[in-house]
Order: structure tokens, then C-alpha cells, then sequence
């Protein structure tokens, strides 16, 4: 582990002034999972920085902290030499911090105006909502804000209701909406993800405006190129620990790539064997709407293929157009030679395609449900005994076997799900899917949230799979599990397949180069 | 606007300057309707007037819209109160328990001990007596974090239960007598050309004067604004840093206190109190919100909205009837129009 010393982003000698922001060993756990461990930040007004990581590094948890939208374990958040146990929502904007979320945060029913205004008004009153509205204000405030970020400003435009507007467009008001008061820091959460080349220019030109007002801006992205345009100072999570902080031109992209990934405590590989002979699953141009487009791709039985990407880099929507959740608009699919149509779930199950998705909590599993329930889910048709009952029976005996096969433990079958760890429920959602005996299988993030006994398992059952001659594909942000579990790995980029390396022989940071594009040209 | 990014897509109102080429009529209303959906409300209301003008002339005279304003006040009130919870994205039916529960024992109240309670006393304290009320339906939403629908149904059976096992099952024929004139104070009294005497009552004021203060509190205060954004998105509401337990607490007690105040004029206007009265109306009741343009999932509606979908529910419930339809018609009406509505809602959602 590379452990950059920790150099906090003191302003010059000439600081006698508390900084406007210290966080000093914050942690924060959920569950079993500890997302922030002893982070310490400190904030200088003016000064821009750019919060680096992978996700799920951290990120996010530490900027809701900062906005009052989570209290922190322990630590503690000193604002202009105040210090606090934790925020609450109006004592950080009251403080002066904005945060434009990574979904925006706006209220969809409402105006522009109301959206971009009202906060204000709310910090006024200190939260009480016994107070008129003041309309000429609101519309003042708004105005001022949306001509700021070169949104129109007329009346017609105040009172359009925010979800009419096109995401681009909403972007922006949620930009409007931050620098709408008098800030001192602002918070943009991935703010350029829907953006095309002349709005993030124009975003550039907002930045450059605060900073003169000495607000401090810090930027959450993976648009390294937008980072070293903007410049100011880079500070890198890696598993919910700071690792470097200081400016950004000082590192280079492999370097910042490096830092972000760190190397995996055991590089060695697990895949072993290779994939047969022939192709399983074909996709020519394959296209959704405007998640990507032009996919094609080959897959044999018995390999496993890795696809990595950013977040909205049309990655999960490939996955999911395979698993039949998302139809494809273009293009075809075929499996064994014969083209398919998968438009909805049953479709894939019935073509043999499994899908294990990231979110397993809310897509995949019934927790107070019994593990039994859990994994026979799929093939409740073939258990069925006398009178089109469940064969008890049957169904255990398949169950144990399974629990067998996946090393999941647990005593008893009967007990619900959310009694096991996260690997091991991870595992329960692998076995639901091998009832179905896959010719293809889907696993999405297969390892988040795991510990890394259980990744070892996951990765050895992954392994046993390909050589019983199942296709797998990884879909997955982490690229030392691509790296040691896949034959090839893919890299989308804009909707598109931007590189393909072979596995045995890629480094990390060319996988991070491919996703980030090195020169961003937009398509648009 | 220098760098033109992209033109607002706002849904042109029509006349205003737009560069854009001119949209076939039906766009141009539809667009109109995404607006103002009471619009499409007020376009049944018009139908079925006319339609029931058309079968019996009879329906055109001042003694029907003072029928029909005199039925709009109790449900009114209530649809003014559960509007505002349905803006905030919840739903409320314990409200006509709440109204028979302050109806009953208030007038039990001033009958048997405070016969000389003044007039104004008595509306304050069936305000707040059902303000009250509503406030348990807030604190057990807010608290319990349970479904609102829940809360009230439970809370409905709780009142009305406990209205009739401790306070009383019997009718109250003998009004205090300022309950009792008030019920018969006139607001406008109107000799029709053939001799017929109709009076539109005073009580029937309450009504726009609650429609003013509800339509006030919704767009004028920043109370207003927390609850159209607690319905639009409660989680956002949340992080932004809006009072949920206001919110939860100012609707319910809100609506509590308008189910009281529309308890205590149904007595006044029916000159008795029965405690088995009132509850039965929620459905009526949601179905002139829910017609009157507010979606069912919160963060949408307005008052004049509410207002129509009253009208319109009180229209086909009392003077269906003048055009020779039979009167166990009138639930097959409302049912259709709520699924008409329902469906066009729907379909504007989808587009």
C-alpha cells in the first residue's frame, strides 16, 4: 500500500484564520460495512479540490456527512473554528455549504424557480415553516442564479416544473440552486455526468467565478481530464481512507489511476483454465436507446469476460439487456447460432442467461425469507409434488446441496438470509441461479460490499463454474477482480466498446486509461 | 442566455411569442390540460350540467344552486383537508371520525353543561378539538414512520369507537338554540318568480373562506411549499433540510380541525346530532380530490381544483336525479368519471 504522507491543505503563512472546514477522524459504519475510517479533511476557502476514488471508496458517505445528511460514527467537523458532533441539513447550509447530489436532489413537482430559490429562504427562518413566502425575493434569487450558470431567465422558464426539463438541463438548476445564496464551499457530486463539452465548459467558467469569491469548490469525478483542467488540489479515498492529498498537476493519470486502485494484497490469478472452442453468445451492434449502442461482442462457453466501465458508461445496461430487463433497440442477440429475443426476465431464464445483480438487497433477495425460499425460487415448477405442492423434500435436498457446492455458512436452510454475511448471501444469489443449471451467467459487482474470505470464494466458485462450461461475465469496478478471474476483459466508454485487453497480461492502470478515454472529445 | 443553450421545453401557453412551429389543437390542449388538469374537471361538470339542463329546464334556477351550494360545505371542507394531505403525498380517512366525534360530544357538551357558550366559542372549540385529533394521526405517521393509510384506518375505528362507547349512541334532537339559529340564519333569502321561497344559509361561508386559507397556506407560505415538496419527494425534502414533523404534524392537525369545524355545521344545518352520521363519506370525499385533479400519489392538485371535483361529486349526487335517473345511478357515474379521470391522468403521466 502506497501511503502518500499526509500533507493538509494549509493556506500559505499568511493564515492565521481557522480554515473554513476540518474534519478530523471521522468514521462512519453501516452494518458490517466500514465506509470511512479516521478521514481527516481540511477545506481552505477559495481553493478548489477534487475528491478522488473508486466507488464506494467513501466518497459519497463523507460529503453527506459534510452536508448534514448523515452524522459521522465519531470525529468531528470544526466549520470556521466551530466545532460540531454532527450537522444537521440547515446548520450546513446555514453555514454555507451547498451540495449539488449525484442525483441532483431537486423536487420534482416543483419550479425552477422554488427549486434553485427556496433553500434561502428556509435558512432565513432557520428551518421554521410558519413564515410567508416572499415571491419577489424567490424570483430575484433564482434569476440571479440561473443567469450565473447561462440557464434562460425569464418568467416562463421560473415557473417550468423541474421534472419537464431534460437532465442536462436539471443539472444545472441543481447547479443554480448551490450558488444561489452566498456560499462558501460548494459540493458537486459527479456534476458533469450529463453534461456535453460546452455546458462543462461553461460549469469551468462558474468554478472560476466562485473561486474569485473565495468559495471553495470541491468536486467529486472520475473526469480526470476535467480535474487537471480546473486544477487545485487532489485528495484520493481508497477504501474509506485518505491516501494522498495535494495538487492535482503533481500527479499524473497513472499515477492518480494507482493510488485510486491500490494493489490488490494478492495479485496472483485465479483463472486457470481456458474457454472451449466455438462461441455460446453473439451480439452484433447490439443497442439501447441511448445507453450504448454498437455493441458486438463473442463469448464461449466455459470463459469468462470482464466488463468494466464508469458508472455511466452504458456497462449495467448491457448487463441488463441481457438479462432481459432492459430491451434492446438494435442489433441482435444470439445464442448457439440462434438468434434470440430477450424482452423481458422470464425470456433470459428460458434462454439459460442467469443474472446476479449488484444490488442484491433490493434486486435479488427476499432477507427474512428462509435460504431455502432464497435459492428455489427459479424452479418452483420442477419441485412440484402432489397436488401442485412444494416437494419439501425435494426442494431441501436441492438447497443443501447447493449450500454444499457454495461453502455458504450456515447450520440450517430454514434460516432467513439476512442471518448470513454479505458473502455468503452473495453466494445464496449465485445458487438460485445454478438451479436453473445457466449456460450463461451474468454477475454484477459480485464482490461488493464482501470481505475478502469471501471474495475468495466467490472467485473459486466462479473458476469451478467456467470449467463445468458456463459462460460467465463479470461486469465489475474493480479491476483487480477482472484481472484475476477473466480470459478477456472489455472496457466501455460512452456507450461504447472503447478497448478489449486479454486479461493474463493487462495492467491496471491501461484499464483505467481505457475507461477514462485519454482525450474526452465529446461525442456529442 | 448568450451561449443559447438549449430553449426551455415549457409546454407553450397558448398567445405567448414562440418561435416554435404551431402545434396542431390537440397538443396545444393537451399541453393546456398537463397544466391545469381541473381544466378536463371543469369540462365534466359543464357536460353533466348540461346534459341534466337539457332533460329538465328545471335544473337552471337559483333553488338548485343554492341546493347545490348548500351540499358542497360539509364535503368541501373535508376535500379542502384531504387535498392538503394528498399534496404532501399522504392520504387521510379517519377525518369523518374525527368530525362525528367533535360533533357529538361538543354539542353534548354545550347542551348538557355550557348552554350559554357564544357561537364563535363553540366553532373554536370544535377547531381545535379536532385539530387535536388530527395532531394523533401526525405524531403516529411521523413516529411510526407507518403508511398514512394505515394510521387513519386504525385511528377511524379508534374515534368512532370510542365515540360510541363513551360518550353515546343517542340522537340530540334539542339543539342548543345558538347551533339551532345558526343553521336557519340566511345568507341570501330568494322568492323565485313563482312564489317559492330559497335560502342560500349563512354557514355556506365557510366554504370559500376555508378554500382562501387553505389556497393561502399552500402558496403563500414556505408551509405551503415544504408540503407540495414533501410530496413530490420526501427523501429530497428530507436532505434539503425541510421540517418533516412539521409537515406531518401542521397537515393532520390541519385537517382535523376543518373535519370539526364541517362536524359541527352538519349539525347546525340538520338541526340534530347523529352520532352515527358522517363516517361512510371518505370515499366521496377522495373521489372529488382525486377528481378534481390531485394525484393519489402526492405533490400535485390545486384548491380550485378540489373545488370542482367537490361540485361535481355534489352535482351528480343530488341533481342526477332531476334528469329521471334513478339515484342508485349516481355511484355508477362518479365510478366512471373516477376511472375516466384516472385513466387520463395516467396516460398524461406516460407521455
Amino acid at each position: 500500500m502506497t501511503m502518500q504522507s499526509h500533507r493538509t491543505a494549509g493556506a500559505p503563512a499568511s493564515s492565521e484564520a481557522p480554515p473554513f472546514l476540518e474534519a478530523r477522524g471521522i468514521h462512519k459504519r453501516f452494518g458490517g460495512v466500514h465506509a470511512l475510517r479516521g478521514i481527516d479533511v481540511v477545506i481552505e476557502r477559495g481553493r478548489i479540490y477534487h475528491l478522488l476514488g473508486e466507488n464506494g471508496c467513501g466518497k459519497s458517505t463523507l460529503i453527506k456527512i459534510i452536508s448534514g445528511a448523515q452524522p459521522p460514527d465519531e470525529g468531528s467537523i470544526t466549520l470556521e473554528g466551530k466545532a460540531h458532533a454532527a450537522l444537521t441539513p440547515i446548520e450546513s447550509l446555514a453555514a454555507g455549504i451547498e451540495t449539488v447530489y449525484q442525483d441532483l436532489s431537486l423536487i420534482p413537482n416543483m419550479t425552477v424557480a422554488e427549486n434553485v430559490a427556496i433553500s434561502e429562504q428556509l435558512v432565513l427562518g432557520n428551518g421554521r415553516l410558519g413564515r410567508r413566502l416572499d415571491r419577489v425575493l424567490l424570483r430575484e434569487t433564482a434569476r440571479q442564479a440561473l443567469n450565473a450558470v447561462d440557464l434562460p431567465h425569464n418568467d416562463d422558464f421560473l415557473d417550468t416544473i423541474v421534472s419537464e426539463l431534460p437532465l442536462a438541463m436539471r443539472q444545472l438548476v441543481a447547479i443554480a440552486r448551490a450558488i444561489a445564496t452566498k456560499a462558501k464551499l460548494v459540493i458537486m457530486d459527479e456534476p458533469t455526468t450529463s453534461l456535453t463539452r460546452r455546458e462543462v465548459d461553461n460549469l469551468v467558467r462558474v468554478v472560476g467565478d466562485l473561486q474569485r469569491d473565495r468559495v471553495a469548490v470541491l468536486f467529486v469525478t472520475h473526469k480526470l481530464d476535467e480535474c487537471y483542467r480546473i486544477g487545485g488540489e487532489a485528495i484520493v479515498f481508497r477504501d474509506g481512507q485518505c491516501v494522498a492529498q495535494g495538487p492535482i498537476r503533481g500527479y499524473n493519470k497513472t499515477q492518480l489511476g494507482h493510488l485510486m486502485t491500490g494493489k490488490s494484497i494478492d495479485g496472483s490469478r485465479y483463472r486457470r483454465g481456458s474457454p472451449q472452442a466455438g462461441t455460446l453468445l453473439e451480439l452484433k451492434a447490439l443497442g439501447c436507446s441511448d445507453h450504448f449502442k454498437d455493441v458486438s461482442l463473442k463469448v464461449a462457453s466455459g470463459e469468462v469476460l470482464g466488463i468494466t466501465g464508469l458508472m455511466d458508461s452504458g456497462r449495467n445496461e448491457l448487463g441488463l439487456a441481457l438479462a432481459g430487463v432492459l430491451a434492446a433497440t438494435g442489433g441482435t442477440i444470439e445464442m448457439a447460432g440462434k438468434r434470440v429475443v430477450l424482452s423481458q426476465p422470464t425470456d433470459a431464464i428460458a434462454h439459460g442467461i442467469g443474472y446476479v445483480p449488484e444490488d442484491r438487497l433490493a434486486e435479488g433477495l427476499f432477507l427474512d425469507k428462509p435460504i431455502l425460499v432464497n435459492m428455489v425460487a427459479l424452479v418452483l415448477d420442477q419441485l412440484r409434488g402432489r397436488f401442485g405442492l412444494l416437494d419439501r423434500d425435494k426442494s431441501r435436498k436441492l438447497a443443501e446441496g447447493l449450500v454444499q457446492e457454495l461453502q455458504i455458512a450456515t447450520p440450517d436452510v430454514d434460516l432467513p438470509v439476512q442471518s448470513l454475511s454479505g458473502g455468503n448471501q452473495q453466494r445464496v444469489l449465485i445458487g438460485r441461479w445454478l438451479t436453473i443449471k445457466p449456460k450463461l451467467l451474468l454477475l454484477h459487482g459480485p464482490t461488493v460490499g464482501v470481505d475478502v474470505g469471501s471474495k475468495d470464494t466467490i472467485y473459486k466458485v466462479i473458476q469451478a463454474l467456467a470449467e463445468k462450461g458456463v459462460a460467465l461475465i463479470v461486469i465489475s469496478d474493480d479491476l483487480p477482480e477482472l484481472l484475476q478471474n477473466c480470459d478477456r476483459i472489455v472496457v466501455m466508454r460512452n456507450g461504447r466498446l472503447a478497448a478489449e485487453f486479454t486479461a493474463e497480461s493487462a495492467q491496471e492502470e491501461d484499464l483505467y486509461d481505457a475507461m477514462l478515454g485519454s482525450a474526452q472529445e465529446t461525442t456529442a | 442566455m448568450s451561449n443559447g443553450i438549449v430553449a426551455a421545453p415549457h409546454t407553450a401557453p397558448t398567445g405567448a411569442p414562440n418561435t416554435a412551429p404551431p402545434k396542431p389543437w390537440h397538443a396545444r390542449l393537451r399541453a393546456k390540460l398537463d397544466r391545469r388538469p381541473e381544466l378536463f374537471t371543469l369540462f365534466l361538470l359543464v357536460c353533466v350540467c348540461g346534459i341534466v339542463g337539457f332533460i329538465n329546464p328545471n335544473f337552471f334556477q337559483v333553488a338548485t344552486l343554492f341546493d347545490i351550494a348548500r351540499s358542497s360545505v360539509v364535503i368541501g371542507l373535508f376535500a379542502l383537508g384531504v387535498f392538503v394531505i394528498l399534496a404532501a403525498g399522504g392520504i387521510d380517512v379517519s377525518f369523518t371520525a374525527i368530525a362525528a366525534l367533535t360533533m357529538y360530544s361538543l354539542t353534548q357538551f354545550v347542551a348538557t353543561r355550557f348552554p350559554s357558550a357564544p357561537l364563535a366559542m363553540i366553532f373554536a372549540m370544535a377547531a381545535i378539538g379536532g385539530g387535536l385529533l388530527g395532531l394523533v394521526n401526525g405524531f403516529l405517521v411521523h413516529q411510526l414512520k407507518a403508511p398514512s393509510l394505515i394510521v387513519t384506518i386504525g385511528t377511524q375505528y379508534l374515534f368512532r369507537g370510542f365515540l360510541l362507547t363513551f360518550i353515546g349512541t343517542i340522537w340530540i334532537l334539542n339543539l342548543p338554540e345558538q347551533m339551532d339559529n345558526f343553521g336557519k340564519l340566511a345568507l341570501i333569502n330568494y322568492t323565485s318568480a313563482r312564489g317559492a321561497k330559497v335560502m342560500l344559509p349563512m354557514f355556506f361561508l365557510a366554504l370559500p373562506a376555508a378554500a382562501l386559507l387553505t389556497w393561502f397556506i399552500l402558496n403563500r407560505t414556505l408551509m405551503g411549499r415544504a408540503i407540495f415538496a414533501t410530496g413530490g419527494s420526501l427523501a429530497v425534502a428530507e436532505r434539503l433540510g425541510y421540517n418533516l414533523r412539521a409537515v406531518h404534524f401542521f397537515i393532520f392537525s390541519y385537517t382535523g380541525a376543518l373535519a370539526g369545524v364541517a362536524g359541527l355545521i352538519h349539525v347546525c344545518a340538520n338541526r340534530l346530532a347523529n352520532p352515527f352520521d358522517i363516517v361512510g363519506m371518505e370515499i366521496d370525499v377522495i373521489a372529488a380530490v382525486v377528481l378534481g385533479g390531485a394525484r393519489i400519489t402526492g405533490g400535485t392538485g390545486t384548491v380550485t381544483g378540489t373545488l370542482l371535483g367537490v361540485l361535481l361529486v355534489v352535482v351528480i349526487n343530488s341533481v342526477l336525479i332531476m334528469a329521471g335517473v334513478p339515484s342508485t345511478w349516481q355511484r355508477v357515474v362518479v365510478g366512471s368519471f373516477i376511472l375516466v379521470a384516472g385513466a387520463f391522468f395516467v396516460v398524461r403521466r406516460r407521455r
